[in-house]
């Protein structure tokens, strides 16, 4: 087990600084891209300036983690499918219609993907290891691969998220870069685990990725029957209702809730852990195929 | 556990695949030239010759892709061939990219900006993550697929990505390394931040200006012995060390000690279980950047003291590939354990004033050469190194 200590999530929800986000979960809201935080409070006023809203998703939810941990994280890893998408279409703007030799190098050195990453270790002045993976539809599931790999490694501490930020433009590239189907959104969610057991006992069981999945339902079994678990309490699903026995509450949609980004199972493990939380309630899976063929699968677990 | 390489393939300005690129570097032929389409022709690059339909003639690729998927196709082939899969060894490829599909986005963006022509299927190709899959479709691997995007340090993370996968029993092969195409986008940016040397780059000299940008990639295939045992593969080297550390100075500047550098390389260092005399050849990450160049040197006086090993950078050979460049250097260090090399460091005149390091000069075969440490720095103060060791 792989146990949660803290979370925060910058979504669409009221998900910041709560508590208890699967009971105030609400229809998503077209009018707002997220709930923020007044992000003056964690970012200094001249950084803050500079960044782009996934910057400040990123870096607040990380320091809002490290403030409740009060330790240090002994590895960052971070999943971002599209990364800095705002910054980069300001440079590519910037470079296609300028006409000067002089350009603002501020939205190029923004748009990598590790500028979450990079902006955290600067935030925290944390000089340890710090991983970006851009692995699509399934960034958060790898990036949590790689964090359990650093606590098996013997790092103590390790903050893993994923965020991905909403740029108008993405709708008018619509399937091509990013599925149909759901509000495209915004989002951040980072925790912090361990191996050391949390107060509430709820931890990561195990996460599976699947590059070839041909049948949802088998896939389903084979991974509850290898991790010994006949029943889970709540399945979050990005779409297809899993169709099954094994879940005692009906199926969430997560993916109607968070609105569509391609990390959106970060706030439904957050979602998990809250309903585990506040529920007698023992086990979770987020069911992620929010890509065809592409599977991803995360078990939460109390105990 | 030991950690084996039993394939390698590359692409860059210099050449394709280890038979051309020895040539380049042995007569000491920079692959870096006024670059010959619209977009390079302003400038310095190391840019490869063929275009996207001759790679695809060429190397009978099978797969569409940007030309960063089907660099790393080309290179990630070359690495696999003879390699059967099996449903007795898990494999999996793990790709390291900056810019992914931006060769094919930037130009439609630019239609989309002047009200020409927009064809929005054509971004299809931009997720860094979809060039990693076209890229392990062309090989058939459907175990596990993932990409690292930690700018300039890509590659060199997904070798170590790969070796602790295989090291904790999550995979049993993996194919691992990185590819990145010049694009306006990073031409235009490193232009903005004024570290281009619009002449051939000069990496450790004093009088250096900065960088010349390039193409390509560079893979690995890293076997368990378990692995070994089923595909009868002979290994080529082991990867004995690898880590990764944050500067946490400046997004895009080194810290003047090169703080994140040192840590990265004494920690590669403690993985493989060597002592800095160990190593008999540092491949820097040495880009030509005034700032790279003498923090890196700083971070290699602080580490090997009076006792510095032969060191070179490459860069003045393919330029900065980018992502791709912990993968090709990755090559270029197998290249140097069998074959006894130290590799020339191009363009040196004279020494850092600060730090008085001279980089190794000319080509040498025939050295005993049993560890090679590689550096891989990026934006974001990410600092990687890995180490190549002869199998003994």
């Amino acid at each position: 087990m792989y146990y949660i200590h803290t979370i925060s999530s910058i979504t669409n929800q009221d998900s910041f600084r709560n508590e208890d986000v699967y009971a105030s979960l609400r229809e998503f809201d077209k009018e707002i891209d997220v709930v923020a935080p007044d992000y003056k409070e964690f970012i200094p006023r001249n950084s803050l300036r500079r960044l782009s809203p996934i910057l400040r998703m990123g870096l607040t939810c990380a320091m809002e983690c490290k403030n409740f941990l009060d330790k240090n994280f002994d590895a960052i890893v971070v999943g971002t499918a599209l990364g800095c998408l705002k910054d980069t279409e300001k440079f590519l703007n910037t470079f296609i219609t300028s006409t000067s030799d002089f350009l603002s190098p501020t939205a190029f050195i923004q748009s990598t993907h590790n500028t979450i990453g990079g902006q955290i270790s600067l935030g925290l002045n944390n000089h340890a290891y710090n991983m970006t993976h851009t692995q699509n539809s399934l960034s958060f599931e790898v990036s949590m691969i790689d964090a359990f790999l650093c606590i098996k490694d013997g790092k103590k501490n390790v903050l893993v998220g994923a965020a991905e930020e909403k740029i108008d433009f993405l709708e008018k590239v619509q399937p091509s870069l990013i599925p149909n189907g759901y509000p495209l959104a915004s989002g951040a969610s980072f925790f912090a685990i361990s191996g050391e057991k949390s107060k509430n006992k709820i931890g990561i069981q195990a996460v599976a990725t699947n590059f070839n999945s041909i049948n949802l339902e088998n896939e389903i079994a084979q991974f509850l029957a290898k991790e010994n678990c006949e029943m889970v309490d709540l399945i979050l699903t990005s779409g297809d209702v899993v169709k099954n026995t094994t879940s005692k509450i009906e199926s969430i949609n997560y993916l109607k809730i968070t609105g569509l980004h391609y990390s959106s199972s970060a706030f439904a493990t957050h979602i998990a852990h809250d309903f585990l939380k506040n529920n007698d309630a023992e086990t979770a899976l987020i069911v992620n195929n929010l890509c065809k063929g592409k599977l991803g699968l995360i078990l939460v677990k109390k105990g | 556990m030991k950690i084996y390489v039993t394939g390698y393939g590359l692409i860059s300005a210099i050449g394709v695949g280890e038979e051309e690129t020895l040539d380049a570097l042995r007569n000491e032929r920079t692959g870096i030239n006024t670059g010959e389409k619209e977009e390079t022709k302003a400038y310095k690059v190391g840019e490869i010759a063929l275009s996207n339909d001759e790679l695809k003639e060429r190397f009978k690729l099978s797969t569409e892709g940007s030309r960063t998927a089907l660099l790393g196709m080309v290179a990630a082939k070359q690495a696999f061939e003879g390699h059967l899969l099996s449903d007795e060894i898990k494999t999996g490829l793990i790709s390291g990219t900056s810019v992914g599909g931006m060769d094919i986005s930037e130009q439609e963006y630019r239609n989309y900006l002047n009200g020409e022509k927009h064809n929005p299927e054509n971004y299809k190709h931009h997720s860094s993550g979809v060039s990693s899959e076209q890229i392990a479709e062309e090989l058939g691997i459907t175990d596990f697929i993932n990409t690292i995007s930690t700018a300039c340090s890509s590659a060199a993370n997904a070798l170590m990505m790969g070796a602790r996968m295989i090291r904790s029993g999550m995979l049993d092969r993996v194919v691992v390394g990185g590819t990145d195409s010049l694009t306006l986008f990073t031409i235009s940016g490193f232009k903005s931040l004024m570290i281009f040397d619009a002449d051939w780059c000069k990496p450790f000299d004093n009088s250096r200006k900065g960088l010349n940008l390039g193409e390509g990639a560079g893979f690995l295939v890293l076997e368990s012995e378990k692995s070994l045992s089923i595909s009868n593969k002979r290994p080529v080297a082991l990867l004995s060390g690898w880590s990764n550390a944050s500067d946490a100075f400046h997004q895009t500047a080194s810290s003047p000690d090169g703080q994140g550098a040192q840590l990265s390389m004494v920690e590669a260092l403690n993985v493989a279980g060597l002592k800095p005399s160990d190593i008999d050849y540092i491949n820097a990450h040495g880009t030509a950047t005034p700032n790279n160049d003498l923090s890196e040197s700083q971070a290699i006086k602080s580490i090997f003291k009076e006792a510095i090993p032969p060191f070179s950078s490459t860069k003045a050979f393919t330029g900065h590939t980018l992502a791709a460049s912990g993968g090709i250097e990755a090559v270029f260090a197998i290249l140097a354990i069998n074959k006894g090399l130290l590799l020339p460091n191009l363009n040196f005149s004279n020494v850092i004033e600060e730090t008085q390091l001279t980089p190794q000069l000319s080509f040498e075969e025939g050295k005993t050469v049993k560890h090679v440490l590689s550096n891989s720095f990026g934006f974001g103060g990410n600092n990687s190194t890995v180490i190549l060791s002869r199998v003994d």
